[in-house]
């Protein structure tokens, strides 16, 4: 077995597994724990916990001009990167036929040098991302391990990725293994790391949106 | 004709010029992307040496790389590759047979002890012995250790001799093994391919004559001159690939425009071979361009990676169901913890009213 | 069918090859030494191979053979560039190069075939006395 027919194979095929078992468990878990109600008596004009919902999470997709000094960099780095994944992920032919693969649907590609130029902005964007981390004292004293390991994991499959289709520096067989071990690691601990805020921030954002406008705290 | 003879002499005395060495020489050096001054020396070399003797044994295998061999040339130069070589030994090829035809093995098996070339397509069986292939009562795996074991040098020829090929296929129920899985102690030379590309036989075999060594070999040991690129390097669709534009189905409006196979499968991108360049049948086509992807069919166990039509991206195993147990045990994983919080919970707040 | 005409890439590849033939040509005129370009081995296109045929353009010398199959050889505008081309029997092209040299090899007659064609020549004689000499005998015995 060449290390192309095991990526292809097993690696993958076990880190779909783990992927599907941690994402549900964490999920399921998290809904079914039991709830503390919030006892406190609304304030008269508090709109419906729906709409409390949607508006918070609505409020926190661009920072306010009080923060705008402090938050500004990482809310547009943070969009550029988000978009560049999905662009990435969801636009190239391949990445296409990879979930074709798993769930039998398909659609238009977007051109393959398109998908190159957003994937290195999506990398540069990373980069800078990282270089925040590093250079903001109160940031690097917060980040662990987590916040670190997160990013690499992301950052490994673009890299890859780009190496895999300019066919530099190894054999495309090579390559194209190599790429898809990084995501199969990425697989294995997104349900376990700060990756998994993919879906917890519907609810991590909800949840505040409905506690704020309960309470009448401008955000 | 003589024992003796070179194969300068022999042309000559055929009332063939040595301009036919020089020719094939050229064609040689250009085929195997040699110095192209180097062709002179090549046919000097190739006037001056003798007659190479060949014993070509076929084992678990289809003949199709005999058929590839001696039909998909055009007469005349490349017809030169059997004034070079003395092909004594060939069960498909040869007039005599039975007891005859052994012996005419075993004699140049002694005559040309040490100095013969083995040429062996197909695959050796060795579950049980080897019984699953014999010829008259002889398994694969004797006549090949016995046969090897005077060889100059031993060229498996196809995927089968190379790597198992189709007979080693899951479940390989002979046990069946690759020549280089037996013979370990002889220079040896795979020219993979389902069948392989007959110039890259011939020129092989041609190269071991005209310089008397192995030619450069990649890790598989195939001749880097006709596998050091991919089928997906050299490919007249490539262009397309690098735009991302791709067939969606077989002779649809893309693929009838040379867009690139990638979406139907075709392993190009990982296949080493001359298909792109060299082509089939004189150079009339290959399979891209007549609209099918590769399958791959020069590496070893193409028969077990996946379906033919599955794109290189794709994952190989289904694991829809693996997949599936996964979420279900996380899903149930999930419901137990979250009950057994529910119940620390309830007890607490019941223990706490007791107390 | 005839090829489109060659555009700024076609050129540029051409006059790309035509310099390294004017540094081969220098060579064969001041030191004496002869080079070789495989067509085949390089990426040109059809476009391209006739672009480059069309340049050199032909010469005053040309000769065409048939040894184990067709060949065409001419000398180009530039005497000592050669265009060699062989065929193999289903007329297609299977060598295609350009020799720098004063007369190509494959145009020589080679040695062994010169000490061939002398003693074939000087067996034949021999034979045509010797039946001179037996016609003599039989008709004019003195």
């Amino acid at each position: 077995m060449t290390l192309l027919d095991f990526a292809r194979g097993p690696a993958l095929s076990t880190a779909l597994a783990v992927f599907a078992f941690g994402v549900l468990w964490r999920l399921v878990f998290l809904v079914l724990l039991p709830r503390v109600r919030d006892r406190s008596a609304p304030r008269a004009s508090a709109p419906t916990a729906f709409a409390g919902m949607v508006r918070g999470f609505a409020r926190h997709l661009w920072p306010r001009a009080t923060f705008a000094g402090s938050s500004m960099f990482t809310t547009v780095n943070g969009y550029v990167m988000h978009l560049g994944l999905f662009i990435v992920f969801f636009g190239l032919a391949q990445h296409m036929l990879f979930l074709r693969g798993l769930f039998g649907v398909q659609w238009p590609n977007l051109p393959s040098g398109l998908i190159s130029a957003v994937a290195v902005i999506t990398l540069a964007s990373l980069g800078l991302a990282l270089g925040h981390r590093l250079a903001s004292p109160v940031l690097r004293l917060i980040s662990t391990f987590n916040d670190y390991f997160s990013w690499l994991v992301t950052t490994l499959p673009i890299v890859t990725g780009l190496l895999a289709v300019s066919h530099l520096w190894a054999p495309y067989e090579t390559l194209l293994a190599v790429h898809l071990l990084s995501v199969a690691l990425l697989l294995v601990w997104f349900p376990f790391g700060k990756l998994m805020h993919a879906f917890l921030v519907f609810v991590t954002r909800s949840q505040t949106g409905v506690r704020y406008s309960r309470r009448g705290v401008v955000t | 004709m003589a024992a003796s003879e070179t194969i300068g002499e022999e042309l000559l005395r055929r009332g063939i010029s040595r301009r036919a060495l020089l020719k094939y020489g050229a064609y040689l050096a250009s085929l195997m992307a040699l110095p192209p001054l180097q062709a002179r020396a090549m046919a000097d070399a190739l006037a001056a040496a003798r007659r190479q003797s060949v014993i070509w044994l076929s084992f678990q295998e289809c003949t199709g790389c005999t058929e590839s061999l001696t039909r998909s040339f055009g007469p005349t130069l490349e017809d030169l590759i059997f004034n070079m070589i003395s092909l004594d030994y060939h069960e498909t090829l040869q007039a005599v047979s039975g007891e005859a035809a052994e012996q005419a093995r075993l004699a140049a098996m002694r005559e040309n002890a040490g100095k013969y070339v083995l040429v062996v397509d197909g695959s050796v069986s060795t579950r049980d012995g080897g019984v699953y292939s014999a010829v008259a009562g002889k398994t694969n795996l004797q006549v090949l250790e016995e046969t090897a074991a005077g060889a100059m040098a031993l060229i498996s020829v196809g995927t089968c001799a190379a790597f198992g090929g189709i007979p080693h296929a899951h479940p390989n129920p002979t046990g069946a093994v690759p020549v280089s899985a037996i013979i370990k102690d002889k220079p040896l030379i795979n020219i993979s391919g389902c069948p392989p590309i007959p110039e890259a036989m011939a020129g092989t075999i041609a190269y071991l004559i005209t310089f008397g060594r192995l030619p450069d070999l990649d890790q598989l040991r195939r001749p880097k001159s006709f596998f050091g690129d991919t089928i997906h390097d050299r490919c007249y669709r490539r262009p397309f690939y690098d735009k991302g534009m791709f067939a969606k189905s077989f002779d649809d409006e893309g693929a009838r425009k040379g867009w690139c196979l990638y979406e139907l499968g075709c392993k190009g991108p990982v296949t080493y071979n001359a298909c792109a360049t060299l082509k089939w049948n004189g150079g009339t086509s290959f399979p891209i361009q007549s609209g099918h992807g590769c399958l791959g069919c020069s590496e070893p166990d193409f028969w077990d990676k996946g379906s033919f039509y599955r794109p290189l991206s794709a994952t190989t195993a289904h694991p829809a169901r693996t997949v599936g147990a996964a979420a279900a045990t996380g899903i149930a994983v999930g419901a137990l913890g979250a009950a057994l919080a529910r119940r620390a919970k309830h007890r607490a707040l019941t223990g706490g009213e007791k107390s | 069918m005839t090829n489109p005409e060659p555009d700024a890439i076609d050129r540029d590849l051409i006059e790309g090859l035509l310099r390294e033939l004017a540094g081969h040509l220098h060579a064969l005129a001041e030191h004496d030494l002869t080079g070789a370009i495989d067509l085949r081995s390089l990426p040109l296109t059809d476009v391209q191979l006739d672009g480059l045929r069309e340049r050199l353009g032909r010469g005053e010398v040309s000769a065409s053979f048939d040894v184990a199959g067709r060949s065409e050889v001419w000398e180009t505008r530039y005497p000592g560039i050669w265009w060699i081309r062989h065929y193999d029997g289903l007329e297609t092209v299977v060598v295609e190069r350009i020799e720098i040299t004063a007369v190509p090899e494959i145009l020589r007659a080679g040695h062994a075939d010169l000490a061939a064609a002398a003693a074939n020549l000087r067996r034949e004689l021999a034979v045509v006395e010797q039946d001179y000499r037996a016609e003599v005998g039989s008709h004019g015995g003195i």
